[in-house]
């Protein structure tokens, strides 16, 4: 009896260790929608909460967002396309294929997706929302690790934006 | 139909044509000129709207209203680098209504799925008085996510503020 509870709490534990490093990871995944003034538009790259502050940084370039400037963190959702501009062409080549056939790609090439709304104000007090496209469940567990390193968010049940109409 | 009958049907449209485009140039107001505009944050009021709308219509004005060359300076809501300013003018938006489609619905049928936003956007001197009022509509109609409203709101706002000012 008593290995049997002691095998059930290691697999707990491991359970437990397994989640908190699966939230900390970072998310390579990440679309910028707009927002962070040296990303580009719908760049891809990873959303990490470091050293007091949110980091998104894709190949080309790195932007920083102090905690203690945040001011609002909002969570929606979108139904958006998936592929990237890739999945945008072959979807336009699509609209020429016969009898509206193409239109069949509309309903396989959706994706929903969590939509993260970051406020915040620069050293000059002007305000900033950067917007983030992340995989579906992600943007809740962002945002919980933003609170939990100090960022000011107003509570949860009236932030969550209802968007995302598939 | 014979010439004569030609010649006065072309004289009684120049007739009807020619005084509502000179009445138009006369109605035409004068440009309005600033150095600089402040972007306010996107107002809602009690229209439910999703903040990243609100958020991403924001930030698409900086950029467009930049893009646009029709002022030196443009500053976000909230800088403090406006307050000296004294020709500075202020852009308002305000949500009048809102309505959420859907990306597929669009694809699929062309017809039925449209998101649409309408807005008030005016644009204040710094003393409160109006400069311009306008009624203004955003809508994604075929392509593209919801959000892309925000990018199509943006432009017309942009477009008006440039031939006011």
């Amino acid at each position: 009896m008593k290995s049997i509870a002691a095998t059930l709490i290691t697999l707990a534990t491991a359970g437990l260790v397994w989640a908190q490093t699966a939230t900390t990871a970072p998310n390579p995944n990440v679309r910028h929608v707009i927002g962070l003034d040296t990303s580009k538009r719908n760049a891809s790259g990873t959303l990490t909460v470091q050293d007091g502050a949110l980091r998104f940084k894709t190949r080309k370039a790195e932007n920083t967002v102090p905690i203690a400037s945040i001011n609002d963190i909002f969570v929606g959702t979108e139904t958006t396309q998936s592929g990237g501009k890739t999945g945008r062409v072959v979807k336009t080549a699509a609209i020429a294929a016969p009898y509206e056939s193409g239109k069949v790609l509309t309903i396989l090439m959706r994706t929903k997706v969590d939509i993260l709304t970051v406020s915040f104000h620069d050293p000059d007090g002007a305000l900033h929302g950067a917007i983030f496209a992340l995989p579906i469940g992600q943007a809740a567990l962002m945002r919980t690790q933003l609170v939990q390193a100090g960022a000011h968010a107003t509570p949860d049940d009236s932030q969550t934006s209802e968007g995302g109409k598939p | 139909m014979s010439r004569s009958h030609f010649l006065a049907f072309l004289g009684l449209c120049s007739a009807l044509v020619v005084p509502s485009m000179v009445s138009a140039q006369s109605a035409a107001k004068p440009k309005l000129s600033a150095t600089a505009i402040q972007i306010a944050m996107v107002e809602a009021g009690e229209i439910q709207i999703p903040a990243e709308f609100r958020f991403a219509v924001y930030e698409r004005l900086v950029e467009q209203v930049r893009a646009s060359g029709a002022f030196q300076k443009v500053y976000r809501s909230g800088d403090r680098a406006a307050d000296g300013i004294p020709d500075l003018v202020t852009l308002h938006t305000k949500v009048e209504a809102f309505k959420e489609g859907s990306q597929t619905k669009r694809e699929l049928t062309t017809v039925f799925g449209a998101t649409k936003v309408d807005v008030t956007a005016s644009v204040t001197a710094r003393d409160g008085r109006s400069l311009m009022d306008h009624k203004i509509t955003g809508r994604v109609r075929f392509f593209g996510e919801n959000l892309g409203v925000t990018n199509d709101l943006a432009k017309r706002i942009s477009k008006l503020v440039r031939e006011s000012f």
